[in-house]
């Protein structure tokens, strides 16, 4: 009997694990790819979890290329605008306003560029 | 012996059943249209009446809604928008589909933006929702019934079959190839991922083939085996030019999960559709935006996906590239046998086309293991960063990777150069690019940059022309 419920638990356990595998790697909740519904930013391969306006679904899109409209990182994980890819910097002037409501937007720019 | 006679009469009539329509003539169930391993079951096809095979035009006149013109009433063709003085296209869906789904007058939408053309969306739905073996006989009736059409423009208009491109997908490129087989001459044939049960290896009568129209060319988005990957198009090579983007099995964008897939941005019934048979509707998908990007297509010729990878064909020859889609007749090096082009596409909806660069990169500084990227800068603006290499990088060493762009920069003018390893190093490395050269794939125009010294891990490096 008690051999019987250590081979329930180890399948119980191995079944957990290979269902946590196959999620993380099936892209469900994490290592999403571009298109796929997020909810926050890590979820996503990109990095950015994106929706056009305030009552659309999010997916996960690419960053901001260089010139691009852009969001500095915000707490909310979720953007409007995406964050610029490496080595850019989204250039904006921060307001109150615009921090509580995911609405400062720039330019990705190359902070080395003159 | 008088007794089994008509025993004998009926299985004849079994095995060899035949039905014949008024206009379109006659139709068997003989080999090679069953009792193949292709077709094992005997089926067919239905009356044109069951059929109803409707030809819904629009033109520049008419671009919203659709005028219905039919072949049997010459005068419905005289009263409408048809124009001799213009090219007809010919659209025809697959099976479960109609031919007032919203892709083909999509097709037509944009094909008049770029040009004055008769765009007439051939609808069989009577024939296309039943079971698949019995669709992919009807497919015998609608090719039948587009050969009349022609014939009638032909013999009544005086219109020259070869102004007619019949674009048909999955099971309505085979009705363009029983078309083409019947009404000899037919300009152009564009097979939008050939359906593959039922006619994959037969008898080139019974599918699209090279010899269906002056031209065919294929595109292939569902090249896979049915069993196991359930790939509904063909992977053979059926046309003078055939397209394989992106290896022509697994397109991306296809393997979203099933909640992303189905809500859909553009809606729940796109979605659907996709969740279905996502690889196998990107052929028209990949057809529709050609229309409007011209050479954001290229194809790259090569025997396979992994030959053209690593480089084969590229970059296109002097005389240019074989652009996959609507502007695949521009072609100069047509032959009388098939030809393979292979080619990468993007993964989102309107934003499939893309640019072919080869990137050649000498480093300098620190070595580490990491990766590297570059964008590039042109007069019509800037791409993404593109990895060109992933691995150990060490110094005076030259690393080339091909990329695929989402936009065409134009002449480039300069480039940037961003490393990452992604791992803390207290020493901060730093590299540099001293020199990149980037090659053009549309014409081979090559591009050199360079650059000095050497820049730390997410920090820019612009390179400029030297």
């Amino acid at each position: 009997m008690a051999m019987a419920q250590y081979q329930v638990k180890i399948m119980l356990l191995s079944f957990t694990l290979l269902l946590a595998v196959g999620i993380a790697q099936s892209g469900l909740i994490f290592n999403l790819d571009t298109g796929e519904l997020c909810l926050q930013s890590l979820q996503c391969k990109s990095g950015c979890c994106h929706r056009k306006d305030g009552v659309s679904l999010a997916r996960c899109a690419p960053l901001a290329a260089e010139t691009q409209k852009c969001s500095p990182w915000h707490l909310y994980g979720v953007y409007y605008h995406c964050n610029c890819e490496m080595g850019l910097k989204c250039n904006v002037k921060h307001t109150i306003v615009g921090v509580v409501t995911n609405t400062d937007f720039g330019y990705c720019k190359d902070p080395n560029d003159p | 012996m008088i007794g089994i006679l008509p025993i004998l009469f009926l299985v004849g009539a079994v095995k060899g059943g035949e039905v014949c329509y008024s206009r379109i003539g006659c139709f068997t169930d003989n080999v090679p249209w069953s009792g193949t391993v292709e077709r094992l079951s005997a089926q067919l096809p239905w009356s044109p009446e069951k059929i109803n095979p409707r030809f819904l035009l629009y033109t520049k006149a008419n671009n919203n809604n659709f005028q219905e013109i039919s072949a049997v009433n010459p005068s419905t063709i005289s009263a409408s928008n048809f124009r001799t003085n213009r090219k007809t296209r010919f659209i025809i869906h697959g099976f479960i589909d109609k031919g007032e789904e919203s892709w083909l007058s999509n097709m037509c939408k944009t094909m008049l933006q770029v040009e004055d053309v008769n765009c007439i969306c051939v609808d069989w739905v009577g024939g296309s929702r039943t079971l698949y073996s019995i669709a992919a006989n009807n497919i015998r009736v609608v090719g039948a019934e587009v050969a009349y059409f022609v014939d009638i423009l032909q013999k009544n208009f005086g219109y020259a079959p070869a102004n007619v491109h019949v674009i048909g997908h999955s099971l309505g490129s085979h009705a363009a190839g029983e078309a083409g087989k019947r009404k000899r001459g037919i300009g152009r044939i564009t097979g939008l991922d050939p359906a593959e049960p039922y006619f994959q290896g037969t008898p080139s009568e019974v599918r699209l083939d090279i010899t269906d129209g002056n031209f065919v060319d294929v595109i292939h988005t569902d090249a896979g085996p049915v069993i196991p990957n359930l790939g509904l198009g063909m992977s053979q090579v059926a046309g003078h030019l055939d397209f394989f983007p992106n290896g022509g099995e697994q397109m991306p964008g296809c393997s979203k999960n099933a909640l992303s897939q189905i809500i859909d941005l553009d809606g729940i019934w796109q979605g659907t559709r996709d969740f279905v048979a996502c690889n196998h509707l990107r052929s028209y998908k990949y057809y529709t935006e050609s229309i409007l990007k011209r050479d954001g297509f290229a194809g790259y010729p090569a025997s396979n996906y992994n030959t053209f990878t690593s480089g084969t064909g590229f970059p296109c020859a002097s005389s240019g590239c074989a652009l996959m889609g609507h502007y695949a007749d521009s072609y100069t090096k047509v032959t009388s046998s098939s030809q393979r082009f292979y080619s990468n596409t993007g993964d989102q909806n309107n934003a499939f086309s893309r640019w072919r660069y080869k990137v050649s990169v000498q480093t300098t500084g620190a070595s580490v293991q990491g990766y590297f990227h570059v964008s590039l800068f042109g007069p019509n603006g800037n791409t993404r960063q593109y990895q060109v290499y992933k691995g150990s990088i060490s110094s005076s060493n030259t690393y080339s990777g091909f990329i695929d762009v989402e936009m065409d920069p134009g002449a480039l003018n300069r480039v940037k150069f961003v490393w990452n390893n992604n791992v803390i190093n207290p020493l901060f490395p730093s590299i540099g690019a001293s020199s990149i050269t980037v090659l053009d794939g549309r014409n081979g125009r090559s591009y050199r940059f360079c650059g000095s010294g050497t820049v730390r891990e997410e920090v820019l490096q612009t390179l400029n022309p030297c």
